[in-house]
């Protein structure tokens, strides 16, 4: 009844729940548990890089013409400020990691940061999908360690 | 009879302490290989990134210590290109040991299983 399907990297296996013992089962739930953190960990944190590329996109965003006429204060600290201008406001410096900046006008800026949020997005949905399935397999282990238990209950006042 | 426990008992003791050993290296290069992963995939998308770029027309920079040097596009791909080879080679060196490792391990836990039954089936004929 109870036969879920684990995916394990490339292969498949089938295991019967109902086969497997309660140790075996919480050994497997633990697993389940663990990697469930992991996911939620990695969530957090693609969805904290996909906040960080939106906002990188939306500061681009207002970026209008004219901009380089007017002055802008710009922070030196969190609470201090000086007047500046903008020489150039149709060039951006984009670290695109391990070290690399990347000179690129504002049109194609904003096209890395759209392509960047979209492929983060993409991850998390990805792993949202697996951790869902995880979880639903956990729930199914749960239920079977429950089932099993009462079953163990039911046939301790006949052994005694 | 309790020497040849005893003798068992050194020899469980042996395998088990190697079987920790194992168990230990295991965990140590599944980290590395997470790291090596890790890096792996920010290089290729930096040099994804690269492959979309045109020399006339963007400028590649590349941070030594707080600042910025300028770089030659061509000369960025191949130092990036060149990275992600030594980290793939890094990777799979890392994937054979695991595997190495893994059958280590299997060996181990065959021989604990057997040392095992071997000193109960002695302490179940005292």
């Amino acid at each position: 009844m109870a036969t879920i399907s684990q995916n394990e990297g490339s292969n498949m296996q089938q295991i019967d729940l109902m086969k497997l013992n309660i140790q075996q089962l919480s050994q497997l739930k633990q697993q389940l548990d663990s990697e469930l953190t992991i996911f939620q960990d990695s969530l957090a944190t693609l969805k904290m890089a996909k906040g960080k590329f939106a906002a990188s996109k939306e500061s681009l965003e207002q970026f209008k013409e004219g901009f380089d006429q007017k002055t802008t204060l710009i922070p030196l600290t969190g609470s201090m400020y000086v007047p500046g201008r903008i020489k150039d406001i149709e060039n951006v410096i984009i670290d695109i990691g391990t070290g690399y900046y990347v000179e690129k006008d504002r049109d194609s800026a904003k096209d890395y940061f759209k392509r960047k949020v979209d492929f983060v997005g993409e991850q998390i949905e990805k792993i949202e999908i697996l951790g869902y399935e995880k979880s639903q397999i956990r729930d199914a282990i749960c239920e079977v360690i429950s089932v099993k238990l009462q079953q163990m209950k039911a046939q301790l006042p006949q052994e005694s | 009879m309790d020497t040849q426990a005893a003798q068992i008992q050194k020899k469980l003791q042996i395998e088990l302490d190697s079987f920790k050993a194992t168990q230990k290296e295991y965990s140590k290069l599944v980290q590395q290989r997470q790291q090596l992963d890790g890096q792996l995939n920010e290089n290729q998308n930096v040099l994804e990134e690269m492959n979309i770029l045109a020399e006339d027309k963007n400028t590649v920079y590349k941070l030594i210590g707080p600042i910025l040097v300028k770089q030659s596009l061509t000369e960025s791909k191949q130092n990036v290109s060149k990275r992600i080879d030594y980290i793939s080679k890094e990777l799979q060196k890392c994937n054979d040991r695991l595997t190495t490792i893994e059958k280590e391990q299997d060996k181990h836990r065959e021989n604990l299983g057997k040392l095992q039954q071997q000193l109960s089936v002695i302490s179940a004929m005292k």
